[in-house]
């Protein structure tokens, strides 16, 4: 009876001094495994490799438009040179 | 029709400008909270992401809403084209904010999407607009499928601000700003600030970049082939 009062109060306490964030994970049960191979890379040294990953994400996004772009642009060369089109034609 | 001069000028700006953003991103301390830890730093990242599709969003309407208005071939070259780049920083706001919720809301489990409301809804704004480039794709005449495509996506412009601000925000959801959860202005530490605020304008930079670089490419494939779609 004393032991899990005393648990009640602890997550109590917990609850108080937690930040928004974890209020609503604390007291609550959450359901946690072991982490995994991926979990424990990405949770290392505060979690920053989850910033390197998001920063990666945006990164090679702007590569896959950056590349894209060039394949429209491409045709568009193509096209003016294969009709031989100079530039007095009004290009 | 596009200003080559303040185009270089403006790109070369932000090119710099973003650099210092990341240094700064990176490089300045800040407060550690339970369950963000470091992940926080995402804030200078993911979130600019939709402050651009909605200055996207906001480019793309005016412009339709000019289409409409004048019948003018090059609004609507400006209308898609900001639509696809707009469309573009939401993908990469959606899977940002998807990898950073893996870490932190379901973190030790292996939940990777949940139907967070705020997930769903942007996701189904995005589907709003995938459905802009499929109708574009559907109607030949240009300057039919201008006005068209001009009604349409004035429609995809004010689904948005209810898709991303005000239904997510009713309802119980993990993503800070909802119901139970506390908004940026609440939370947000000034060193934040500091940096998240210029990232904002060096995205939004960004998107005006590979906008124009399209807009240059779409009117330059109008000329030689007399169809704009790219």
């Amino acid at each position: 009876m004393s032991l899990s009062l005393t648990l009640l109060t602890d997550i109590q306490d917990q609850a108080a001094q937690s930040t928004a964030y974890d209020s609503i994970w604390a007291g609550g049960a959450v359901p946690t495994q072991e982490y995994s191979g991926l979990e424990q890379v990405m949770l290392a040294h505060d979690k920053l490799y989850v910033v390197l990953a998001v920063v990666l994400i945006i990164w090679f996004g702007i590569v896959i438009l950056l590349l894209r772009n060039d394949a429209r642009l491409k045709a568009v060369e193509r096209t003016i040179e294969e009709r031989g089109i100079r530039s007095d034609d009004g290009l | 029709m596009v200003n080559l001069r303040r185009y270089t000028l403006v790109r070369n700006l932000v090119l710099l400008w973003v650099t210092g953003v990341i240094l700064a991103a990176f490089l300045l301390d800040i407060p550690r909270i339970n369950i963000l830890e470091h992940t926080a730093r995402n804030l200078y990242f993911h979130v600019p992401m939709w402050f651009t599709m909605m200055a996207a969003v906001f480019v793309s309407a005016y412009h339709s809403f000019q289409v409409l208005r004048s019948d003018d071939l090059v609004r609507d070259i400006r209308a898609l084209q900001a639509a696809r780049v707009g469309a573009f920083f939401g993908i990469l706001g959606l899977v940002t904010g998807i990898v950073w919720s893996k870490y932190t809301w379901y973190v030790g489990t292996d939940v990777w999407w949940n139907f967070d409301p705020r997930q769903s809804m942007v996701s189904l704004q995005l589907l709003i607009y995938g459905a802009y480039f499929v109708l574009r794709g559907a109607l030949d005449d240009p300057s039919k499928r201008a006005r068209i495509a001009a009604v349409y996506n004035l429609f995809a412009a004010t689904t948005t601000p209810f898709l991303l601000y005000v239904i997510p925000r009713q309802m119980d959801s993990l993503h800070p700003g909802a119901e139970g959860n506390p908004a940026f202005s609440e939370i947000t530490h000034p060193v934040m600030r500091l940096v998240f605020y210029p990232a904002i304008i060096g995205f939004i930079g960004l998107f005006w970049v590979l906008y124009t670089q399209r807009v240059r490419t779409a009117l330059l494939k109008l000329r030689t082939t007399h169809d704009p779609e790219l």
